[in-house]
């Protein structure tokens, strides 16, 4: 790695981690209630505690890791769970006030 | 994410400043329930056992709680086809809780998930668990289940079927995954959260009482302030009631609510109430006497939107249950509200507390002015033969502020998007530094929550690039956060979204001093998968 020069700001985060072992102790602890700790992607947070590394906007990657089942908790997934969620809307960025959510409360 | 340690610094800055309730009641019987069992779920469960006690598969060797078994019948009802009209699955629901619960000192510890109050890192968590099983979701939703081992295997083979790329996914994809969630993990489950305890034996035989009333309240709501209430409890058939709210906000404003109440387990006290026109939950717990009653309230539309309440009940007897507010400086005179019930007699506020004048006296409240003077230090008050135990906190100098939440998260959301906004409702509390003079050491003295002024600022110098600061959200006077607009924002680089990170910063007066106080708000993306219990 010595040799190589990062060009872009999500390369000089991942050169700034010691170890990979020491990103996943800090992440796995330190997520509030209701955010999932799986970053890679994240969906609340990226594996430095930052926002630099996320897909953003969500709306441009968002069905590449709902589809597969990337953070059940927090997005609908539509290979088991949730399969019509996104439907009529393919376009998320230009469609993201039709996505709507799965609202456990009421009965 | 930067968590906040709740930094806080004294500058002189110069003077100035669960769904679940509200449903129609029905009598219920073990029998009834059992027979929906049968109609119902036996097209996939087995029955065995005696007609007595039958013993139902995959439902007989689990503990939930209310929340926790409406989720199952929610899940059935979504993923299994499970068919249940609404009575049915309210009568469900109250037979598995009341018969398959948790004892109160099962839930004690996790009760912030039973009351929505989410706005916190969890601690203490096994950390094989953490990365097994709270890296999705909440650690209190696996903790407030207790399951055979055989129950958790089958609970991990449920997440390897339902979620299939779990397994792939950092912290899982770097090992074993499935068989170490269904060797170790399901064994160090079915150890910490066992279906048989002692502790449930013990509350099953315990005699419960209901918890038809009145009860002294206090609480807080987020933009309305602290209260105290009346609340009265009507019973009108086994576990539900008739409740009715009737009080004042700390600034002489009126309160008024009125709804229904369901009492799961004995002590599970879940209420739908509309108070002034707003539609309020509670989720409290009773104590064994069933003397008292402590949880949350919050909004039935914002669940993050709420604040602590509690109870005593009208046992005929004098009680003092709060001082508001709980903190007095040394050498100024303050007005405070002592609220109770049947509080007749002297007062004494404590050593060196001087009562300097009465305002307004009535047997459940009384407002007065007074002045301490004397050493730092707790004192407790007292009316005739009622003492409030929390104390009235007597102090010489504000040392530091403590913002709660100190971790919290927001989401965005309108902008003629279906996601609402996801808020955040901050308090401040005030210490004094305690006999070492050094705030935040173990001796410093709690005075109580303080009214503060808000503002917010990037949390640090990336988040000040993005200026997320412009973007992310805002706090009102009231400490109540607001995040951004939902849908990709063309202004900022790559059209993102109005997340950020921000600091939240308290700021309370102090007599020629200000003194700030700070907490780390997370602005963050949609939760397109609100369960009942996160």
């Amino acid at each position: 790695m010595k040799h190589l020069k990062s060009l872009n700001k999500k390369a000089q985060l991942i050169n700034k981690a010691i170890s990979p072992e020491e990103v996943e102790d800090v992440v796995a602890m330190q997520t509030v209630v209701g955010c999932t700790a799986t970053t890679d992607p994240g969906w609340e947070l990226d594996p430095f505690g930052g926002l630099g590394s996320l897909c953003q906007p969500m709306e441009s990657d968002l069905y590449g890791c709902a589809d597969a089942c990337w953070w059940p908790a927090q997005v609908p997934d539509t290979m088991n769970t949730y399969p019509n969620w996104g439907e009529g809307v393919a376009k998320a960025d230009k469609d993201w006030r039709k996505l709507d959510g799965i609202f456990e409360d009421a009965e | 994410m930067a968590l906040s340690n709740n930094n806080s610094k004294r500058a002189v800055l110069g003077t100035g400043v669960l769904a679940l309730a509200g449903l129609a009641s029905m009598p219920l019987h073990a029998q009834d329930a059992e027979q929906i069992i049968k109609d119902r779920c036996l097209a996939c469960h087995t029955v065995s056992g005696d007609a007595e006690a039958p013993s139902f598969s995959r439902i007989s060797q689990q503990r939930k709680t209310p929340e926790g078994w409406l989720m199952t019948l929610n899940r059935m009802t979504h993923l299994r086809g499970l068919e249940l009209a609404a009575g049915e699955k309210r009568a469900l629901v109250q037979y598995l809780s009341d018969t398959q619960g948790l004892a109160p000192e099962e839930a004690a510890p996790y009760r912030y998930l039973l009351e929505q109050d989410t706005n916190r890192v969890e601690s203490g968590i096994e950390p094989a668990l953490a990365e097994t099983c709270s890296r999705c979701h909440s650690a209190a939703r696996f903790s407030l289940q207790r399951r055979t081992e055989q129950e958790w295997k089958y609970l991990v083979d449920f997440h390897m079927g339902q979620f299939p790329t779990t397994e792939l996914h950092s912290l899982a994809r770097d090992r074993e995954w499935y068989k170490i969630a269904s060797t170790e993990t399901a064994a160090e489950l079915g150890q910490r959260f066992p279906l048989i305890t002692q502790e449930w034996n013990n509350w099953q035989q315990a005699v419960k009482t209901d918890l038809m009333g009145r009860w002294r309240i206090t609480g807080f709501v987020p933009g309305k302030g602290e209260f105290d209430a009346w609340m009265s409890a009507v019973k009108t058939s086994d576990n539900h009631y008739d409740v009715t709210l009737d009080g004042h906000y700390a600034d002489g404003t009126l309160l008024s609510g009125a709804g229904k109440a369901t009492v799961y387990t004995g002590y599970e006290w879940r209420a739908s109430l509309t108070i002034d026109g707003v539609k309020m939950r509670q989720v409290m717990a009773a104590d064994k006497k069933a003397n008292r009653l402590e949880g949350r309230m919050f909004l039935a539309a914002e669940r993050e939107i709420g604040g602590e309440v509690s109870g005593v009940r009208d046992q005929n007897m004098a009680a003092l249950v709060a001082v508001q507010p709980s903190y007095l400086r040394a050498g100024e005179s303050a007005e405070l509200t002592l609220i109770g019930q049947y509080l007749k007699g002297d007062i004494d506020l404590g050593e060196g507390v001087v009562v300097e004048k009465i305002l307004s006296r009535a047997d459940d409240r009384i407002t007065l002015i007074a002045k301490a003077t004397g050493s730092e230090g707790l004192r407790t008050p007292r009316v005739g033969t009622a003492a409030d135990n929390a104390g009235l906190a007597v102090y010489s100098e504000l040392a530091r502020v403590e913002v709660l939440p100190a971790n919290a998260v927001s989401r965005i959301g309108g902008a003629g998007g279906k996601m609402e906004k996801v808020r955040a409702a901050y308090r401040a509390v005030g210490y004094s530094a305690g006999a070492d003079g050094k705030p935040g050491t173990d001796d410093d003295l709690r005075l109580g929550y303080m009214p503060a002024s808000w503002s917010i600022k990037p949390a640090d110098e990336v988040a000040a690039h993005d200026k997320d600061e412009q973007y992310a959200g805002s706090i009102n006077a009231a400490g109540i956060f607001t995040p951004g607009d939902a849908g990709p924002n063309p202004e900022r680089k790559m059209s993102a979204n109005n997340v950020g990170r921000l600091t939240v910063v308290a700021t309370v007066a102090d007599s020629s001093a200000k003194v700030e106080g700070e907490g780390s708000m997370l602005v963050s993306v949609p939760d397109f998968v609100r369960r009942v219990l996160d």
